[in-house]
């Protein structure tokens, strides 16, 4: 993610967490965060129980997010200070008691830097993720229906966003996306790119009938899962077989190790010996066998319009 | 449609969720797990109708995991997350070969000063980011866990924890030192636990395997594992077989076979280019002067002065009541130790010395013939009106018109060196163990920014690194020459531009003098290589006492006469440089070992 990329998300973020954004540009926002989003960021726990046991007005915390670090310092330091002079001017002003100015409301206002990889994106993604895993959505309708007697057909689909992961010692990652018409059963890939073009709301719109469902959610999960089966099958595989040479070789070698250690083992030492033995065997397989895994990032029941 | 539960030997993974897990055969090799979680979750909230997340959070929840999505099993990825780090060309590199080629067990053993610390948090942090590790355990010596936390913290983004109470274990990230993880009730949680990474500082203190240290790690469970040591063989050629145990037990045959094939004599190898192979699929040793790793010189200028009338009478009789008091003594050493320090802090400052008396006077009894004798030495340090040395100090200090840094040995010292630039109206800040964080990155904070002088009493670990100075004042040495060495290597150090000089001040006819002489003459302390210290007088310190307690003893026992002192104190110098010369083997071992280990290609940066 680049800066713009960052910049926008998390822009949508605050919009669709109701924050208050008091002040933006594109490379900051100062925003007062909604009591949703605060319970998410600012690692308030306890603060946040005392709020929900006592039943106070919730107090939500004020942040200036930088989403672009250079361009927001070029702008906001008109005055251009080295960063060692502004060190040593906060570093005195400490000491002598001088408040640097910018004191428009009263208190100060916590920075946090968002670039790809810092901690407090990271919690955005996190928080993205806690509320947005499982969905319910009807397309909304191209244009009015003519007569409040006409009424649209809709398709329910099952939605899922599956992470691949393919690991030995080494990782790498896909994503697929599918989609279920749980009326005739046919399939799509790349789902999610075809509902982000779409208008989606949460409330089943006016004069729309949704199709009786022909399969059921677990026949769904199963043409997903063959579907997702029958594309990792056709893929090349020498990865996995080179990680399991590795591994043979390291097992191996352990073997080489030990065996002759264990049989002139006394008693007593013996099965400390066999112990360490089988730790570092199971270590070892552990630490190369290749292994693919899929789970869903999110899913979720879509209305579409018409009857695939 | 089978589903069976999972039993892979994925320790760490969801097995919690088991009953989710279904596997497929995707190959012969391989098994798809298809974690069906989400699916039950769907299920129960469209049989209770809701509740139902957000659309837009769910495309941007999607966008993330699109967006940390790793593409390839080799391209680095931790760096794109760490806008701030600018690692070496050996340390990309060195972390790569860990990765691709290593498996995730090795031991980094590069020369000290190129940056281990920063190829095992790059290490670190890929694995964290390719969700290869979750949990981490970082064993140091106690003196260095905080300073892991905050590189770890400050430098990679990682939330690492020091380990303070028993519950700490529980994060995923812990720093802990060795010595407390082993002992009880640390101990079992620790063992219980399986590490995806261990990484352990300073391991060639695990050389020796009959140690419980060592067979505490052996016994840890764990997928990765970092060994760090600038000294995989200090003098044995077994300790790196019992390192490298740890690692990959059997890579260079069973400990008879190992004896057989690679040993001639314990500091000896042979059959080197199989030893090479062996070791090159384990170890990675970059030395400074491989492409791309250099330092820059280092300049000692040595500055003789001569005390000034006042300064020295209160020398000569401090030195008299010293020596007075051993008389009396009998010759007892352990309770004079202390006392030569009077003799040491005349030659720092008469604000050094007083403290020091007074001290000595509150604890002496009331009709002790002692107090008498202690206020005639007040009455000397009362004549004194200028300081030789802080004179000369601040005309280098002119002179060089550059950040300096000074060090001295002493409180007091520093408190009066501060005063005596302030009334010269320089800016001077100081810097003290006694200090917490907050503070010391203040003041380093002001030295960087508007002060030219920094005054320390300190230079142990604790992260000062001034590469942006380089110039450094000796007000007084040390005695130990590991912290003589510490002070160099807060300001030479890899990222210092410049030549380094260092200016040593040294009064003539005093003690000072012959310590001077001895660390700089004698066993060429400052042009030693770095690291190279610590193991020379490991062995010389065995059994003797301290380098200080040693020259203390000289001290005291040369009976005032100097030619004595002298003769005591080369005496003391030649035992260190022969150390040397025999200490020189295993080095030597070493450096055939650089070939040994793996070579890094170190592209050079324009």
């Amino acid at each position: 993610m680049n800066e713009k990329q960052v910049h926008k998300f998390v822009h949508r973020y605050l919009e669709a967490t109701d924050c208050a954004i008091l002040e933006k540009s594109p490379a900051h926002f100062t925003v007062k965060l909604s009591p949703a989003a605060d319970r998410e960021l600012t690692n308030r726990p306890y603060y946040w129980g005392f709020v929900d046991r006592t039943g106070t007005p919730p107090e939500t915390m004020t942040f200036l997010f930088v989403t672009d670090k250079q361009k927001y310092e070029s702008l906001a330091a008109a005055p251009a200070l080295t960063p060692e002079e502004a060190a040593a001017n906060a570093a005195l002003g400490r000491s002598i008691g001088f408040v640097p100015g910018n004191l428009t409301n009263g208190t100060r206002t916590p920075r946090e830097d968002l670039y790809f990889g810092s901690r407090k994106l990271e919690q955005l993604f996190t928080a993205a993720k806690t509320y947005g895993s499982y969905v319910n959505l009807f397309q909304e309708p191209e244009k009015r229906a003519n007569t409040p007697f006409q009424s649209t057909p809709y398709t329910a689909w099952l939605g899922v966003n599956m992470r691949v992961e393919f690991a030995c010692d080494m990782k790498r990652e896909e994503i697929h996306s599918y989609g279920v018409s749980l009326a005739t059963g046919s399939i799509v890939e790349q789902f999610h790119d075809q509902l982000q073009a779409l208008r989606l709301t949460p409330r089943l719109p006016a004069n729309v009938h949704v199709a009786k469902n022909g399969l059921s959610l677990s026949k769904a999960l199963s043409v997903v899962e063959q579907a997702l089966e029958r594309k990792l099958k056709n893929y090349d595989y020498s990865w996995a077989a080179a990680a399991s040479e590795r591994l043979q070789e390291e097992l191996d070698r352990i073997d080489g190790y030990y065996e002759p250690l264990i049989k002139h083992a006394t008693e007593e030492t013996k099965p400390a010996i066999e112990e360490q033995y089988n730790q570092r065997r199971q270590e070892t397989r552990w630490q190369f066998e290749p292994r693919v895994t899929a789970s869903a990032i999110n899913c979720g029941i879509f209305h579409l319009e018409g009857i695939d | 449609m089978s589903s069976t539960t999972n039993h892979n030997s994925d320790l760490a993974g969801a097995a919690a969720a088991s009953n989710a897990i279904a596997t497929r055969k995707l190959h012969p090799l391989v098994d798809l797990k298809l974690d069906r979680s989400w699916f039950e979750e769907l299920q129960s909230r469209m049989a209770k109708n809701g509740p139902w997340d957000d659309w837009t959070l769910y495309q941007l929840s999607m966008e993330a995991e699109q967006a940390k999505k790793i593409d390839s099993f080799e391209h680095l990825q931790c760096l794109r997350t760490l806008p701030a780090l600018e690692p070496m060309p050996h340390q990309i590199s060195t972390a790569r070969k860990v990765l691709h080629e290593m498996g995730g067990r090795a031991i980094l053993a590069d020369e000290v000063g190129l940056g281990k610390t920063i190829e095992a948090g790059l290490v670190l942090k890929e694995y964290l980011v390719r969700g290869l590790v979750r949990r981490a355990l970082i064993l140091v010596p106690a003196s260095l866990v905080l300073q892991w936390v905050r590189e770890l913290n400050q430098k990679f983004g990682i939330a690492a924890v020091a380990q303070k109470k028993e519950h700490t274990w529980h994060y995923d990230v812990v720093v802990a030192s060795i010595d407390t993880a082993k002992r009880d009730p640390h101990r079992e949680l620790v063992l219980g636990t399986d590490y995806d990474l261990i990484i352990i500082d300073e391991a060639h203190k695990l050389k020796n395997k009959k140690t419980t240290n060592y067979q505490f790690v052996v016994q840890l469970r764990k997928k990765y594992c970092l060994l760090l040591t600038a000294t995989p063989i200090q003098n044995d050629l077994d300790e790196l077989f019992n390192l490298i145990t740890l690692l990959k037990p059997g890579q260079l045959g069973g400990q008879s076979e190992f004896a057989a094939n690679f040993v001639v004599d314990k500091r000896l190898p042979k059959n080197e280019d199989q030893l090479q192979d062996a070791l090159s699929s384990i170890m990675i040793r970059n030395r400074r002067g491989d492409g791309g790793i250099s330092f820059t010189k280092r300049i000692v200028r040595n500055i003789p002065l001569v005390l000034s009338t006042e300064e020295q009478a209160l020398y000569d009789a401090v030195t008299g009541f010293v020596r007075e008091r051993y008389d009396e003594s009998g010759g007892d050493l352990t309770s004079m130790l202390s006392l030569v320090t009077l003799q040491r802090e005349v030659c720092s400052s008469r604000d050094a010395v007083f403290v020091t008396l007074v001290n000595l006077f509150k604890k002496t009894a009331e009709d002790s013939p002692m107090r008498p004798k202690i206020w005639e030495l007040v009455e000397f340090i009362r004549k004194i009106e200028s300081n030789t040395k802080a004179q000369k100090t601040l005309e280098l200090v002119q002179q060089m018109n550059e950040k300096v840094i000074i060090f001295t040995e002493y409180r007091a010292t520093q408190e009066y060196l501060l005063q005596f630039f302030r009334n010269n109206n320089m800016v001077a800040v100081p810097y003290r163990g006694g200090m917490n964080r907050g503070k010391k990155d203040w003041m380093m904070d002001l030295f960087r920014g508007r002060a030219q002088v920094l005054i320390a009493t300190e230079a142990g670990g604790e992260g000062i690194n001034l590469q942006f100075c380089h110039h450094m004042i000796n007000f007084d040495l040390p005695w130990n020459p590991m912290r003589v060495e510490q002070r160099i290597g807060r300001v030479h150090r890899l990222g210092q531009t410049e030549d380094v000089h260092i200016y040593n001040l040294c009064t003539v006819g005093t003690i000072e003098e012959h310590i001077v002489n001895l660390l700089h003459e004698k066993i060429n302390l400052f042009e030693l290589v770095i690291g190279e210290l610590d193991h020379i007088l490991e062995r010389f310190e065995k059994g003797e006492g301290s380098l200080e307690q040693q020259l203390a003893r000289v001290l005291l026992q040369s009976g005032g006469s100097n030619a004595d002192l002298s003769k005591q104190i080369n005496e003391l110098g030649s035992s260190i440089v022969k150390l040397r010369n025999e200490t020189a083997d295993p080095s030597a071992i070493l450096t055939q070992m650089t070939a040994l280990g793996q070579k890094v290609e170190v592209e050079i940066r324009p």
